[in-house]
């Protein structure tokens, strides 16, 4: 060939190559290089909504938001940066180191706005949303904040909102959730997270190269999250946790009616400001605090039920027929079963059921117990509520337990013998129970043999649960068992002698029944768990406080509430 | 022969249009009234281009072989100048400053260079009109011109401008092969060349060096040499099969393409126009170098035919470099798409060099 054609035939290969070039660039690799150039110059401002509020089962709100702003700015040329920054710092009053630090500490790519300054008051926002037509590239974000009016009031029910942690985003990814999301932890804030979650908006501007803007593209509005209404009533909760004052405990009230929770408390307790204000010693000190004040004590621990557990074993020797109303046992102090004795607290002398309920004797109910057997007693502890969990719509409620011969023998190969019956008889031994429990338990006796599932939500947006969240199941004991059961709680608080007398001065006819817990270390766990008005039943109240003494005091703790409840005129 | 003229004429001047589009489109957001007038001053430009384009068509192009030593003359004279008193742009010593505008020799010096080139190889044996070069041995075949290449090969390259200096090696080796001189002797020189090649390395400056590196993998320096790679290779892409439409192009109009108006006005075109756009302007650029072949294959004047290949050539080489540099296929160096971007001495020395092409055709039936 000559030299001439096989210099124009290398001509036609280079145009080939070219167009090779060219369709691998455009069509092959044209997708993933329209994404580049669109992360060249397109970038997204996040608008965040509010999170639903949380209300009472009045309106009133118990957790809202408040407006803070947010100061970022998008990553630009070192130079301009400067400038701006020191713009910036001018308007704030602050150092421009610091906003050089802030910057350095929260970039994190070119192609995402950076925040220099957080929770800014409205008119240093004003001011700068005025510098900012100078300089766009300014951002001002409105972010709303949790807000809680009343600090650590009903904080276990609520809960607290913090950044997503790594458990949870990666249940949750699939939902929408991402990292640096604010999600709800324990309480409401957890359980209803879904709902209660804003959707987040933003802005998509265009930038040039210096990471100047240029103009916005389009701009999608955040939406709200729902408000959750709550059954609590922020009347009743105020009082609870003034007469709470401090001591370690639980308190709560229920319709018996509904199940409604009215007032839910534990102490100590948690001001869920600290996770929005982000004030690391006081998070550390409730994560290190050996009193665990971010448990709610309510329903996520179990204590022994102690005396109010005599109720059960009411309950199993009327329905049983083991005993009845003229059944009488003689308490001399003490009495012996199988080889070892077992006393009461005090020598009571003839007992029969009500007045053994009125004064708590442990005598009647060793012998009723091992009348009425160990597992019997298992078996009517649960058809009363325990040992499962009372579904409240929070979360880490836990079971409590109730021990079985049967379980013994499966779990741990031991026999079970009359003095674990004897034990079990006055709530002691393995047996554990949540307050919640205790509440649901009392209720049925209140409202004549329905065990109510309790719940805590009664609203969700425009959705009113209550009707469907109402379940009451029933519990067939004869008429005659609840009427005696009641007769022995009234007694507690009208006998003189009665555990819980010094309720009886109060205007309102209360019932219940007093616990005192033993426990291996320290003072003893005071339980009250009772109902009132008496013939018209409208609330049920637990008292527990922990280690708090005998059950009289949680008693003196119930009649200062009921006190408030009835001067304001709430019953 | 009317009829190469109006090719290459209407080819030249719709790549030339498509030129200005590109140009408004990169610099119309730009500020200030320089970088707003620059589409106008390209179209300016153009004006004085086809006016060469004229003049030299009807120039019988036998003027430049008697002018050949003082073309070149010249063209070394203002090498020198540019190495004396040359302003400094974009880090090289390019430019020599005129009344109103900046004037680039080293691309009127690829010109000569052709010229001179041409007639050192047509001059004819006294005896039998035969051309000398068949005959030459390898210091007139080879050393001689190779000097007269050098010298101003090696002012270009010490501005510096490798791309143009490269440029010219490569034209010239092209043109030698076009010539009768043997094939042993073309292979001896691009053996000692490239022989070497591996000391040249360290008399590259520290920007070259890093632009070749960067060639071999733009993601070591994604922020200094090799940004204007990607940013070029993320233009082209963005354009897709139909492209962004004109004035759509984020990449050149929000500046993360450099020099989207110059050397990658390529990368600026591709991402309005698409991979369609595309074709067409590689399209036209092949439909002109091919006209300039023809008319190189058709000319018997042995001077004619080998100024013909040399222009061709020079075109050929310069659009697939660039393009080439513009995909990201070959590393970054000065070079301009001729007719396409933003410079007066790149408008005019092509248009004079398609002048002259024209002209080679009209004059050819005369011998």
């Amino acid at each position: 060939m000559e030299r001439k054609n096989i210099l124009s035939f290398v001509i036609i290969l280079i145009f080939i190559f070219l167009l090779f070039g060219l369709s691998s660039l455009d069509l092959l690799q044209g997708d993933k290089f329209r994404r580049l150039s669109d992360s060249n110059c397109i970038r997204l401002i996040a608008q965040l909504g509010a999170r639903g509020n949380i209300l009472d089962r009045n309106g009133e709100i118990i957790v809202d938001n408040k407006i803070s702003y947010d100061v970022m700015i998008l990553p630009s040329e070192l130079s301009q940066l400067d400038h701006i920054l020191s713009g910036v710092a001018r308007i704030l009053e602050v150092e421009p180191k610091e906003l050089k630090a802030a910057f350095r500490n929260n970039y994190f790519s070119s192609s995402i706005p950076v925040t220099i300054a957080s929770n800014i008051d409205l008119k240093k926002a004003i001011l700068l949303g005025e510098y900012k037509l100078e300089e766009p590239s300014i951002i001002i974000q409105p972010k709303p904040l949790r807000h809680y009016p009343y600090g650590p009031l009903a904080a276990h029910a609520i809960g607290y909102v913090n950044e997503i942690d790594r458990w949870r985003l990666t249940k949750l990814e699939d939902y929408g959730y991402k990292t640096k999301d604010i999600v709800g932890f324990g309480g409401v804030e957890e359980k209803y997270d879904y709902y209660l979650r804003q959707e987040e908006g933003g802005l998509s501007v265009e930038v040039n190269h210096r990471g100047k803007f240029m103009r916005v593209l389009g701009f999608e509005p955040p939406s709200n999250g729902k408000d959750v209404q709550l059954t609590l009533d922020l009347r009743i909760q105020k009082i609870v946790e003034a007469n709470l004052s401090g001591r370690k405990g639980s308190i709560i009230l229920m319709d018996p009616q509904s199940g409604e929770i009215l007032a839910l408390t534990s102490y100590p307790n948690f001001n869920p400001a600290v996770f929005v204000t982000k004030r690391t010693k006081l998070i550390a000190g409730l994560f290190n605090n050996p009193d665990a004040p971010l448990i709610n004590r309510a329903i996520s621990s179990s204590y022994p039920p102690a005396s109010v557990f005599k109720l059960v074993l009411a309950s199993a020797g009327l329905e049983l027929k083991r005993i009845n109303l003229s059944t009488n046992f003689l308490c001399k102090g003490s009495t012996m079963v199988g080889s070892r004795k077992f006393s009461c607290w005090d020598v009571h002398g003839v007992q029969d059921i009500i007045m053994a309920i009125a004064h708590s004797c442990d005598i009647f109910f060793y012998k009723t117990g091992l009348l009425v057997g160990a597992q019997n007693i298992h078996d009517y502890a649960l058809k009363l509520g325990f040992a499962k969990s009372a579904g409240l719509e929070l979360p880490y409620e836990t079971s409590g337990f109730i021990p079985s011969p049967l379980w013994r023998k499966i779990n741990k190969f031991q026999n079970w013998f009359d003095g674990d019956t004897a034990n079990l008889s006055i709530g002691q031994g393995d047996c554990l129970v949540t307050p919640l429990q205790m509440v649901d338990m009392m209720a049925i006796f209140a409202n004549g043999g329905y065990l109510p599932s309790p719940y805590i939500i009664k609203a969700v947006g425009a959705l009113d649960f209550s009707e469907r969240k109402k379940k009451l199941t029933h519990v067939p004991f004869k008429k005659s068992t609840f009427e005696i059961i009641c007769r022995g709680l009234r007694a507690v608080v009208s006998d003189e002698k009665g555990t819980a007398n010094i309720l009886s001065g109060l205007p309102v006819a209360v019932a219940g029944k007093t616990g005192t817990a033993q426990v291996s270390h320290g003072a003893t766990h005071a339980w009250f768990v009772g109902y009132f008005p008496f013939d018209k039943p409208k609330y049920v109240i637990c008292v527990l406080l922990e280690n708090g003494g005998g059950g009289h005091a949680a008693s003196a703790v119930a009649r200062q509430i009921i006190e408030a409840m009835n001067t304001q005129g709430l019953i | 022969m009317r009829n190469s003229f109006l090719r290459i004429f209407i080819l030249a001047l719709i790549i030339s249009s498509l030129g200005v589009l590109s140009i408004y489109s990169s610099t119309y957001q730009k500020e200030g009234t320089p970088w707003q007038d620059i589409h106008k001053r390209q179209i300016l430009w153009l004006v004085i281009g086809l006016a060469c384009f004229f003049a030299m068509s009807h120039l019988n192009y036998r003027r430049l072989w008697d002018a050949n030593y003082f073309i070149y003359g010249v063209a070394i004279f203002f090498l020198f100048m540019v190495f004396a008193l040359g302003i400094i742009r974009l880090g090289a010593q390019r430019w020599l400053k005129f009344a109103w505008f900046n004037f680039q020799p080293s691309e009127f010096a690829k010109l000569a260079i052709i010229i001179f080139l041409a007639r050192y190889f047509s001059r004819k044996s006294v005896d039998d009109i035969s051309l000398l070069s068949g005959k030459f041995g390898i210091f007139r075949g080879i050393i001689l011109p190779f000097i007269f290449v050098a010298v101003p090969m090696f002012l270009i390259i010490e501005q510096p401008d490798l791309g143009s200096g490269l440029m010219l090696l490569l034209v010239f080796v092209s043109l030698l092969y076009l010539t009768n001189v043997r094939l042993k002797y073309i292979l001896t020189l691009m053996f000692v060349l490239i022989l070497p090649l591996p000391f040249f390395w360290h008399f590259l400056r520290d920007y070259q060096k890093q632009r070749l590196l960067v060639f071999l993998n733009p993601n070591i320096d994604p922020l200094g040499a090799g940004y204007t790679v990607i940013q070029s290779r993320i233009a082209i892409g963005s354009g897709g099969l139909f492209g962004r439409g004109w004035l759509s192009g984020t990449q050149s109009q929000l500046y993360f393409l450099p020099e989207s108006h110059t050397d990658f006005v390529f990368a600026t075109f591709s991402e309005q126009w698409g991979f369609l756009g595309s074709i067409l302007l590689l399209l036209l650029y092949y439909l002109i170098i091919r006209q300039g072949f023809i008319i190189a294959q058709r000319t018997q004047d042995s001077f004619g035919r080998l100024l013909a290949y040399g222009i061709s050539l020079l075109l050929a080489l310069q659009v697939s470099i660039n393009i080439s540099m513009n995909m990201g296929l070959a590393p970054v160096v000065g070079l301009p798409l001729p007719l396409m971007s933003y410079g007066g001495s790149s408008v005019l020395s092509t248009f004079i060099a398609l002048g002259i092409l024209v002209n080679i055709d009209r004059t050819r039936s005369v011998f």
